[in-house]
């Protein structure tokens, strides 16, 4: 089974890219749009890792890592942030959350899928 | 009692103590006479009634007369004279006493007469002198108050009590009295109107009491650290509800204890909209560029590296590519980078250090809210920009919800520095804050205890460029933390400092109003009064006492009066290098030794900067005929010349005082009573001069010499003017 990836990401110009690009490595890929859809796919798709976007609307990026730290069902999924809050402030807000890797926007799909193979390469695949 | 009462009494007095002492004398003389010769007095008296009768009648008659003279001629005219005399001293000056009377009466009389003229022309000067410097004061008042006035800052001047001495119009507007809405009278309400700007008011009447009283704490404790910076600032609302930053500057008195302080007051209402404005579409442009970068370099991306993917897969990158590439070229259209040179806010903020933020909070959290907090680790001397009183209140803001949230009143504390940012941790056993939670605390107003200010912690944060959140270690045994990023501030030396107002031991003299009412040409310097004219009052000390034979000036010190009063600020003090051994009997005079003048000037580079500042003044010196003399003697080196009127205070010494025979700089202050300081050096010496010279002025004015030209006539007629070096 390949490993799964959700994306929570509201620019569906950025999220066609990034599923085609999963899809192309493998991975098995569900996206939702707004943070408060979020939980309902972490029950139905189990991800191992979740690309999140920090500027939601509803819930953003950092309420919904903290959901997922605080529920101990989802404790152990990779969160990477995906996101155009480039300070180092805000990079260190989301690694201490309990985000697992940040991604800054503008990116490259290379660093990307990097990113994601180096967080599930020691994850089994279910 | 009147006079004819006391004349009566004084009669019956002076006759029934006669009548006592002629009946006690004769009955001390009747008692121890025999019997025979007491029968032949009483014959004889009866025999001789009449004359002895009228004897005793002239006796009497003669006792009242002269009673009757002395009381006219001494004891009522006394009496008057002291009434008069009285008169004079309290609401009449100007009456004289006039009065009948005996010789000696009449002579004091004149003597009262005398010193009361004396006395009223005393009085006189005295109340016209008053007059004029009230008139001077008055005058540099207003132009004063004028420039005040001109000042697009408000500007409150308190005493150390908070009590307003002076203010300005602006401070008026921008506190926002003139508003409609500060003329509550609702019951129970206190009426704004009582809480107007006006001179002797409390500035805690118009001022939250906290923030002054913070502002104030944070001035002692720079102005103990001696900080070159101990201005200290905070925001408050104003009554018509405007953003008022506010400066607090210390004013220190010549001691350098703290007097009182100015408040200066800017409405940043109106541009802290624009740049909250500016900075939302600043964050908004670069989170849609960044989108529209990714997208477009995503979709090239996979384009490159999957040519062959399905027809409608290339054309939904080829739509994101133009669509997101259109999207960035009317954002660029857009006027948001004209906005960018805004993006800094005006919020004030001042420099501190690290440390000095904790220690407050420390103190401050123990004393307010019973919190303790234990200083784990701290980078104490990195700098960081803050509004201090806003800030330190949104930290016991959120202790002292994470006291009630998490049920706790004991915090770890650690304050590291993190790349550009100051990160404060506040560390507790349990369950880190929901961020929910933390979201609803943003939004309240800020108040803690009597501490408030009308601003949201999200205000506060957003305005610091800081961020707040909570998270939890799970590796470090269960602990949670509120964490603070704040941005270090590394360049403070170019910051602009606030220069302490301090206050010198007489007036301030950094202006000088009557600049503008100079007499102004030379030509008429010579009629204008002694009083109004600007001097320079100089002293040289040289390598020896012969200017021709090659002695050279090695020191020129200097001081300017104006307005009567020497200005402590404005001094020339220079030693010369003479180029030229010095003799020890200078040496022991001056005590100026040879290796200070190594380095110092030459008198061609010193004389041009003492001629600037000499300018158009009337020069002043001390036996000013040697001294002119040094100065001519280097004329044609220099190109130097000094054409400016000059007066000698010995010459004048001799003109105020002609039957003294010394009148050098010792003789001459001994007898004015000045004390000298700095005896023989060319300063000390230039100061002394200055004083006597403005005693002697006073002097001079006695002997009706007013003007420059009457001085100078006056000083040519002296002995002491015929001498010639």
């Amino acid at each position: 089974m390949p490993h799964k990836v959700l994306v929570v990401e509201d620019e569906p110009n950025i999220l066609i890219p990034i599923r085609f690009l999963l899809e192309k490595n493998g991975y098995e890929v569900m996206a939702v749009e707004n943070g408060e859809t979020v939980m309902e796919a972490l029950s139905s798709f189990s991800p191992d890792l979740v690309l999140l976007d920090i500027m939601l609307p509803q819930m953003d990026g950092f309420e919904v890592c903290q959901v997922i730290r605080n529920h101990p069902e989802w404790r152990e999924v990779k969160i990477v942030f995906l996101t155009a809050m480039g300070r180092d402030m805000d990079i260190s807000k989301g690694m201490s959350m309990g985000g697992d890797g940040y991604i800054t926007k503008p990116f490259s799909n290379a660093e990307v899928i990097e990113c994601v193979k180096d967080l599930l390469s020691d994850e089994p695949q279910k | 009692m009147s006079p004819k009462n006391k004349f009566l009494w004084w009669v019956i007095v002076s006759i029934g103590f006669v009548l006592i002492v002629f009946v006690s004398m004769v009955w001390l003389f009747w008692q121890p006479l025999p019997p025979n010769e007491k029968a032949l007095l009483i014959q004889v008296f009866k025999a001789n009634f009449g004359y002895l009768f009228t004897i005793a009648f002239l006796v009497f008659a003669v006792l009242g007369l002269t009673l009757d003279w002395f009381f006219r001629f001494y004891i009522i005219p006394l009496g008057q004279l002291a009434d008069e005399a009285s008169l004079m001293c309290s609401v009449n000056p100007g009456h004289r006493v006039n009065i009948d009377g005996g010789k000696d009466v009449i002579r004091l009389s004149r003597i009262i007469n005398q010193n009361a003229e004396r006395y009223q022309e005393i009085k006189n000067n005295i109340r016209e002198k008053i007059e004029r410097a009230k008139a001077d004061v008055e005058s540099e008042k207003n132009i004063f108050a004028g420039l005040l006035s001109e000042l697009p800052e408000g500007v409150l001047i308190c005493n150390a009590r908070g009590r307003i001495i002076l203010y300005n119009r602006r401070a008026k507007e921008v506190l926002g009295e003139n508003h409609p809405e500060g003329l509550s009278d609702k019951p129970g309400e206190r009426r704004q109107s009582d809480r107007y700007v006006g001179l002797g008011r409390t500035v805690y009447e118009i001022i939250d009491k906290n923030l002054i009283e913070h502002a104030l704490n944070e001035i002692h404790m720079k102005l103990e650290r001696k900080s070159p910076n101990a201005a200290s600032f905070f925001v408050m609302v104003s009554r018509n509800h405007a953003l008022i930053k506010v400066e607090a500057v210390p004013v220190l008195d010549h001691e350098r204890i703290f007097s009182g302080f100015i408040l200066i007051f800017r409405d940043i209402t109106e541009k802290l909209q624009r740049d909250r404005e500016v900075n939302n579409q600043l964050r908004s442009l670069t989170k849609n560029m960044r989108a529209s970068v990714s997208s477009i370099r995503s979709a090239a991306e996979l384009l490159l590296e999957y040519p062959g993917m399905e027809a409608e897969q290339l054309q939904s990158f080829h739509a994101i590519v133009h669509d997101e590439a259109r999207d960035l070229s009317e954002l660029l259209n857009n006027q948001w980078f004209d906005y960018s040179s805004f993006i800094k806010t005006q919020w004030p903020l001042v420099t501190l250090t690290t440390g000095d933020f904790i220690q407050t909070i420390t103190r401050r959290a123990k004393e307010t809210l019973g919190v303790t907090i234990d200083l784990l680790h701290c980078d104490c001397e990195e700098s960081i920009k803050i509004d201090n009183y806003s800030l330190l209140l949104s930290m016991l803001f959120v202790l002292h919800h994470l006291k009630e949230e998490v049920q706790v009143d004991h915090f770890n504390c650690t304050l590291n520095r993190k790349g550009g940012y100051a990160v404060l941790d506040f560390g507790w056993r349990g369950e880190p804050i929901r961020l929910d939670t933390l979201r609803k605390w943003e939004n309240m107003i800020l108040k803690v205890g009597e501490d408030m200010i009308p601003l949201t912690l999200k205000d506060v944060v957003g305005h610091h460029d800081a961020e707040i959140w909570t998270y939890s270690d799970r590796e470090k045994n269960g602990f949670s933390y509120f964490r603070l990023s704040l941005p270090v501030h590394d360049i403070p030396a170019s910051e602009q400092i606030r220069q302490l107002a301090i206050l010198s031991e007489s007036r301030p003299e950094f202006y000088d109003f009557d600049l503008f009412n100079q007499a102004g040409q030379t030509s008429e310097l010579d009629n204008q009064p002694l009083s109004e004219l600007s001097y320079t009052v100089f002293d040289t000390e040289t390598t020896g006492l012969n200017p021709q034979g090659g002695d050279e000036i090695i020191s020129i010190g200097a001081v300017r009066i104006v307005n009567g009063r020497i200005l402590r600020d404005e001094k020339f003090d220079q030693l010369v290098n003479p180029q030229r051994e010095l003799s020890w009997e200078s040496i022991k005079f001056h005590q100026i030794q040879p290796e200070a003048l190594k380095g110092q000037p030459t008198i061609d580079q010193v004389l041009p900067a003492f001629h600037r500042f000499v300018g158009n003044t009337v020069l002043v010196a001390h036996n000013a005929a040697f001294d002119m003399r040094m100065l001519q003697m280097k004329e044609r080196t220099t190109g130097i010349r000094f054409i400016n009127p000059v007066l000698d205070t010995l010459l004048l010494s001799a003109v105020v005082h002609p039957i003294h025979q010394s009148h050098n700089l010792e003789s001459a202050t001994h007898r004015m009573g000045i004390k000298v300081v700095g005896r023989h050096t060319a300063l000390g010496d230039a100061w002394t001069t200055a004083e006597l010279f403005l005693k002697l002025i006073r002097l001079l004015g006695n002997k009706g010499i007013y003007t420059l030209k009457e001085a100078r006539e006056a000083s040519q007629k002296t002995y002491y003017a015929r001498l010639r070096y």
